[in-house]
């Protein structure tokens, strides 16, 4: 009787709890990129050490002395041992192992004209007073130099003294000389030093360097320098096959994605096993905490793996048992990490004028968060010392203020006729006056700067700014990977925008020609061929953020050379990659200008893809979702309560717009891959949309809305990108609710699918399959895992591998899966559950006859995936 | 069964606490829904939520006098919401979620709920 009664009931009310917990699945979002910062300490650590440093530790050279550099950097000092250097002119911190005795020197390399010791000492001296000095009034380059230093050198005492002068000195070096430029003569110098004792190694670094510098500062002459670099690069790219090897982040130098290999098939997938798992050892300190998104793609070049950490160490495994050969730590510290820790890998550079037994003859070359070049030796680790200082260059150089994770280099760099090209992050929505958008080519063999394209002042600051002033500050950026085409001699490069991003009334002309524009660069000259925009007068963060694809597209009469261009709108367009043309119709649409505060700087139209579109329909109000009736309703409430005329929204202030899709896609830094066999292309998207309101300028000072050089009191890293950025300068600040997800249950108040994966046939441009992907397993109300089996669709980060035996390997979503989908039919074939999230790109590679797939499952703070430092590896059984 | 007795006498017993627990709910759960669903009615948006409400308040209403009744009303409810949703999703079995699992859940409930009810007040 009553019992039995209460026991039904108990039931029923069981039931309840267990289907409400479980059946709604809520996803997690995803997240862009980028910063945050932290203040921290430096931790030394040190690393192996080629050859050349010993000890090494860390220094952070700047530091101590100028207050104000201080904060920027980073350092505090902490300056622990090391002595890193910051500085550098040009480029580089010292060079460790060098600079043993004084740090002095190191520094001086670059700028210095004359490499001796003695002389950089002084000059270091000198320059302190000057970095100061600069420091102060505008945002020097130099002055403050943060970041720690790479390697460190042998002297691992002083670190506290040596800082100070060191930092300083170095610094100033550069700008006073001015000279960064160098770069196009280096080439012809032939300056490669590549000393290898360390001691050394200041000295002969800073000749090679300063030969070039002097010869090619000047000349703007493109045409020199190409000849030369040209023949080298072509050689250089002769040893990088895909294949057995994976030479580029993109897999080949189109970035296709697709491997020849074919070991691994549908049929016998379902075997694959780990053949080993390595880990970094880059975990968060407590500081860097809820701040890791490593998204680490390595490349695999003869017998080993080389990749970079969280924290940008470099380190080199064997690719068939995961047993570490070298590792070199450029002592990147916390503070520096801007939205996340990332490092999405690396690039190969063969110098085609050494002996393959000369040191650095195949380098390795990175940039870091804390914004430098680092090159070593692909066989031992030791940094190349002919390579900036003692091989590191300072891409603060010439950009002003050193604020610690306002500017950082994410993505590897493009390295095309023996230029290394790169951009760096700017953190989003900070302030109108930020770090440059500047994009600049290295000569891969000595760091001297090559060219800049500031897009602003293209003629002006070709070789670098005049003494004393820094490249166009607040100009749009690019933070994703380039690709070249080497034989055209061109790199795209997809631009994103200015640092304000919801508000666009008082940008400059420049950055309304070329923001969100893939920008065809020529590296001979450092000009560009053309450029595509993808969005005019963008106030919605659609950055181009994925890499660009090289193929021949096939038309009627063959094939013509094109470039695959997706964006964060989803529309994947195909152009002519020596014009820029699109080969197919791109349309243009209307779309909603009068609802948001700046009607007039709206434009009326905006352009489509002709070919294809990863984008779903306008959203409506039957699209909420929810766990319940309630919160549904509360989102359809919301929806109707929100400005929304469809696509292209313009941004709204007295209410909350919707834009949709949101800024993580679309196709985001995974990129695409192609299978150029099969003719498919396989995109990988996000289908989220954002909730965002333009905060007056009154309301954003109470909330305490300020930029990052005015606090260094960063957000968690679980914040959004967007959630309460200042954007200084403009009359509003944005707060975006990325995923739009509903407070009362943490769960998106849109329906899934919220990404999925979809391949095209190439040359029509038609779905061939469309799956969502990721499960609903690690997701539900309150972030409490449901366990669900269901593909729901989840949002990804991170891109695919396609293979010749017809498999697509891909993590990316947040249910934390590695999977094998079956390119015919879209069908998920085989999942391994990774220990954190693969919001990375996989690669596959050959040892011995044996194919292996591999993927560095970092984990991502914002998509709640996470943290790891494993990279696994997996192969058929024996 | 054998049971009816007990509950037509007084009351007091778990059951009726039980049901009373229900019928709160589920009167809390519509005026949520009547409340929020007339706001969503002015903006311009969907009835169901609205109507949705005032049928669980005719649940509600019966159930608190132990009355059968309120579960039919119930049925009519659910039923209604199972043809809304078809009408609005029609098989996107994901947006289905928040339309019917939690009423199918409360259907669920109620069915438990029959052996503590009757056609007429026992009083």
């Amino acid at each position: 009787m009553t019992l039995t009664r209460t026991t039904r009931t108990g039931l029923g009310g069981l039931l309840l709890t267990t289907c409400l917990a479980a059946a709604l699945p809520a996803l997690a979002q995803d997240a862009p990129a980028d910063p945050d910062t932290g203040v921290e300490v430096i931790e030394p650590e040190v690393t192996v050490v080629p050859p050349g440093n010993d000890a090494q530790a860390q220094t952070d050279t700047q530091t101590g002395s100028d207050p104000q550099t201080d904060a920027g950097t980073d350092a505090d000092a902490e300056s622990d041992a090391d002595t890193t250097s910051d500085t550098g002119a040009e480029e580089s911190p010292a060079a460790p192992g060098s600079n043993a005795e004084d740090t002095a020197p190191t520094e001086d390399t670059d700028q210095a004209d004359e490499p001796t010791p003695a002389e950089n000492a002084p000059t270091a001296t000198s320059s302190e007073p000057e970095a100061a000095a600069d420091t102060g009034d505008e945002p020097q380059p130099a002055g403050a130099d943060d970041s720690a230093p790479p390697p460190p050198p042998a002297d691992a005492d002083a670190p506290a003294n040596a800082d100070a002068d060191a930092d300083a000195d170095a610094d100033d070096g550069a700008e006073e000389g001015g000279t960064e430029d160098g770069g196009p003569a280096a080439a012809a110098t032939g300056t490669t030093s590549t000393a290898p004792s360390t001691d050394m190694a200041p000295a002969d670094t800073a000749t090679a360097d300063t030969e070039a510098t002097d010869t090619a500062p000047t000349d703007t002459a493109p045409t020199e320098t190409g000849p030369a670099e040209t023949a080298p690069s072509e050689t250089a790219q002769a040893d990088y096959e895909i294949g057995a090897d994976w030479p580029y982040w993109g897999g080949d130098a189109d970035a296709t994605r697709y491997s020849p290999l074919s070991q691994i098939t549908p049929e016998n997938v379902g075997q694959l096993e780990r053949a080993f798992v390595y880990n970094t050892g880059d975990m968060p300190s407590a500081e860097a905490e809820g701040k890791y998104a490593p998204e680490t793609t390595p490349l695999k070049y003869g017998d080993a793996l080389l990749m970079c950490s969280a924290k940008n160490v470099l380190i080199s495994i064997d690719a068939a048992t995961g047993e570490e050969n070298w590792r070199f730590d450029p002592g990147v510290p916390d503070e520096a990490i801007p939205y996340s820790a990332s490092c999405r890998g690396v690039s190969l550079w063969t110098d085609p004028d050494a002996a393959s037994s000369d040191a650095c003859a195949t380098r390795v070359i990175e940039g870091t968060i804390d914004a430098k070049l680092v090159a070593v030796d692909a066989e031992t680790g030791a940094p190349c010392e002919g390579f900036g200082e003692n091989g590191t260059v300072d891409l603060w150089q010439d950009i002003g203020e050193r604020v610690p994770g306002w500017y950082a280099v994410t993505a590897p760099p493009a390295i095309v006729r023996g230029v290394v090209v790169t951009g760096a992050q700017v953190k989003d929505g900070q302030a109108e006056d930020a770090p440059s958008g500047v994009v600049r080519g290295y000569d891969a063999r000595t760091g001297a700067l090559t060219w800049a394209w500031d897009l602003a002042a293209p003629e002006e600051n070709r070789d670098g700014p005049p003494e004393g002033e820094v490249y166009t500050r607040g100009t749009p950026n690019m933070w994703t990977t380039a690709v070249a085409d080497e034989e055209l001699g061109y790199v795209y490069l997809p631009l994103g925008n200015s640092s304000v991003d919801y508000y666009g009334s008082n940008r400059s002309e420049a950055e309304n020609e070329w923001a969100t524009s893939l920008v065809a660069l020529d590296v001979t000259t450092g000009e560009p061929a053309w450029s595509f925009q993808t969005v005019r007068h963008d106030v919605w963060d659609y950055d181009l953020g994925s890499q660009a694809t090289l193929v021949d597209f096939p038309v009627d009469e063959g094939t013509r050379p094109a470039v695959i261009l997706p964006s964060k709108q989803g529309d994947i367009y195909i152009l002519d990659r020596a014009t820029g043309e699109s080969l197919f119709p791109a349309e243009d649409i209307e779309v909603p200008t009068d609802s948001g505060v700046e009607p007039e700087f709206m434009s009326p139209t905006q352009p489509v893809s002709g070919y294809h579109t990863l984008r779903f329909d306008p959203l409506t109000e039957r699209d909420m979702w929810g766990m319940s009736p309630i919160d549904q309703l509360w989102c359809r409430i919301q929806f109707r309560r929100s400005e929304y005329q469809g696509f292209y929204q313009p941004p709204t202030s007295d209410r909350p717009w919707i834009q949709y899709p949101g800024y993580n896609g679309g196709s985001d830094w995974g990129s695409v891959a192609v299978d150029t066999e099969r003719g498919i292309l396989i995109a990988n998207y996000n289908n989220v949309p954002n909730h965002n309101r333009l905060i007056p300028r009154e309301e954003a000072d109470e909330r305490g809305l300020r930029p990052i050089d005015e606090t260094q009191t960063a957000s968690g890293g679980s914040k959004a990108e967007g959630e309460g950025d200042p954007q200084a300068g403009a009359p509003y600040a944005i707060d975006v609710n990325a995923g739009w997800r509903s407070p009362l249950t943490n769960m998106p108040c849109t329906q899934p699918p919220y990404g999925g994966i979809r391949a095209i046939d190439l040359e029509t441009g038609e779905t061939l399959w469309d799956q969502p992907i990721g499960t609903a397993r690690r997701n539900g109300p309150w972030g409490i895992p449901s366990y669900l089996p269901f593909q729901i669709g989840t949002p990804n980060n991170g891109g695919s591998v396609v293979t010749a035996g017809g498999l697509v390997f891909i993590g990316a979503a947040t249910d934390n899966l590695f999977r094998a989908i079956d390119i015919e039919t879209g069908e998920v074939l085989w999942t391994d559950t990774l220990p954190a999230g693969g919001q990375a790109n996989p690669i596959t590679y050959e040892v011995d006859g044996k194919q292996y797939v591999l993927i560095a499952p970092g984990g991502h703070h914002f998509m709640e995936t996470g943290v790891s430092d494993a990279v696994i590896s997996y192969a058929l059984p024996d | 069964m054998a049971d009816h007795t007990t509950y037509t006498t007084p009351h007091r017993g778990a059951g009726h606490w039980i049901l009373m627990g229900v019928a709160t709910v589920l009167t809390l759960i519509g005026l949520v829904l009547l409340a929020g669903g007339i706001w969503l009615i002015t903006l311009g948006g969907s009835w169901y939520y609205a109507i949705a409400g005032i049928g669980l308040l005719l649940t509600a209403w019966p159930l608190f006098r132990h009355l059968t009744q309120g579960v039919l009303v119930y049925l009519v409810v659910w039923l209604g919401t199972l043809i809304w949703t078809y009408w609005e999703v029609g098989t996107d079995w994901w947006a289905w979620v928040p339309r019917m699992v939690a009423p199918t859940v409360i259907l669920v409930i109620l069915l438990l709920c029959l052996p503590m009810l009757s056609l007429r007040r026992r009083t």
